[in-house]
């Protein structure tokens, strides 16, 4: 039995230990915005965030993870209330496919609490786990762009209230 | 709010070998077990090599010993006479610690080079020198930097130096249940030390077709009083090159010209035994040698130079 924090719900995992973190958030818990592309830790896609850190879930196996909070795309917004780095995606049209927006967003979630005010280089940088293979970067460093704009000025709201 | 979800198969469908699972509370708990589950056990760190062999069938075990999360085993610290980093150190943790000395300032450019952002919060730095890669980028710049491992096992810890640890392609020193403890760069007490690597490759994510680093201490006065050079990616161990290093002591930081610099990545590149792979060709690394050995100390000297 393995307990997974899952999106600030408490989750029993009745899984054999020899599984991925990424497997079971998919297969077990339907949480198929962990999209799984190479399985090698090198493409992104299966990003999470794992105690606040990206992570590659496809990696890290599922006991590891317990105890941590987990968050998945499905965590950070709904249809109704988008996060701000989604919609700042939608708006900049940060992707074309999409396969590997959720890992993208996850990554720009955890980049962008620590670096709240970056250079469009810095978010090449930070995004350089993440890959797209229809070659949306530019637009997708764009949406990082406007997420930051986004959060800045609803924390800057949140102060003044 | 708990909610049970059952699962017997759940998975992508692909057969791979069975293990269980261990979560020891401290480093002697581990190596215990590891003694009890025997050859048939490996212990397991940030997984982001294992996982893979795992995968592939590359591996045979029946049980995980992790030991990824225990705190004695992670920190940085920096101590008058070291720098000591705990084997369960994360490289996001070393990328971070740039501030804290120049030396982690050059191990934190390091691990930019390493994997993907994603990826360097769970790998750790004893994993990364426990898969003794000939190819890794830490290595050679601990070897540079004279470092020592400690090593725990069932009767107390041992010290290694970094060279020594290293024994083959993906073997080390580490003997039956020793666990790597920490890395200890020592620090001179007199004059200054820097350091530097540098290595080619193409892109984020790909390893080192050739590397180097270099690392020079100097005397209040300027004179060089130990340099040390260590190649990667050019033999199944990480090369220290004397010969290149040797000719540099009891110089002075000016008397270091291009010439100097260039004889001496000259002299590496003798002692360098690299082999042709889909990689690149054996001529190529070790002309690359030569290059990346001459701006690592460039680096160095006009680190040192301020």
């Amino acid at each position: 039995m393995t307990m997974l924090k899952v999106n600030n719900r408490t989750l029993e995992v009745t899984s054999r230990p020899d599984r991925t973190l990424a497997d079971v958030l998919r297969n077990d818990l339907g949480l198929i915005g962990v999209r799984v592309s190479c399985s090698e830790g090198e493409c992104g896609s299966c990003t999470v965030l794992v105690g606040g850190e990206p992570c590659t879930s496809c990696l890290m196996l599922v006991n590891q993870a317990e105890g941590q909070d987990i968050t998945t795309i499905e965590g950070i917004g709904s249809q109704d209330d988008l996060h701000p780095i989604q919609q700042a995606f939608i708006e900049e049209q940060g992707f074309q496919c999409a396969f590997c927006t959720p890992g993208f967003i996850m990554s720009a979630k955890a980049f962008l609490a620590e670096n709240p005010n970056p250079t469009a280089d810095e978010v090449s940088v930070a995004m350089s786990g993440n890959i797209c293979r229809c070659g949306a970067y530019p637009y997708i460093v764009r949406s990082v762009l406007r997420a930051a704009e986004k959060l800045r000025k609803s924390s800057g709201q949140q102060a003044a209230e | 709010m708990n909610e049970a979800v059952v699962d017997e198969s759940g998975t992508d469908g692909v057969m791979r070998a069975r293990f269980d699972y261990a979560r020891p509370a401290t480093a002697q708990e581990a190596i215990k077990l590891k003694s009890q589950l025997g050859e048939k056990a490996r212990y397991w760190a940030g997984g982001t090599d294992m996982t893979l062999l795992w995968q592939r069938s590359e591996i045979q075990f029946d049980h995980c010993i992790d030991i990824r999360q225990l705190d004695e085993l992670d920190y940085i610290s920096v101590e008058p006479d070291s720098i000591r980093i705990g084997a369960m150190a994360s490289l996001s943790l070393l990328e971070r610690s740039a501030e804290a000395h120049h030396l982690l300032a050059t191990l934190s450019d390091i691990t930019k080079l390493m994997c993907t952002p994603q990826t360097r919060t769970l790998a750790t730095v004893g994993g990364n020198l426990c898969n003794a890669s000939p190819a890794s980028d830490l290595s050679p710049a601990f070897v540079a930097m004279n470092a020592q491992v400690v090593i725990l096992g069932e009767d107390g810890e041992r010290s290694v130096g970094m060279f020594e640890f290293f024994e083959g392609v993906n073997k080390t020193a580490l003997r039956g249940t020793e666990l790597l403890k920490e890395v200890t760069i020592p620090l001179p007490s007199a004059g200054q030390i820097a350091a530097s690597y540098r290595r080619i490759d193409r892109t984020v994510v790909d390893i080192a077709l050739v590397n180097a680093a270099s690392a020079l201490t100097v005397s209040d006065s300027g004179e060089i009083k130990k340099a040390s050079i260590a190649l990667g990616a050019v033999a199944p161990v990480i090369v220290r090159s004397e010969a290149a290093a040797q000719p540099l002591i009891g110089r002075t930081l000016d008397e270091l010209d291009d010439a100097m610099l260039a004889a001496a990545g000259e002299a590496a590149s003798k002692d360098a035994k690299p082999i042709s792979d889909v990689r690149a060709s054996a001529g190529y690394r070790r002309d690359m040698v030569k290059v990346m050995v001459r701006r690592s100390l460039a680096d160095c000297v006009e680190q040192l130079k301020g």
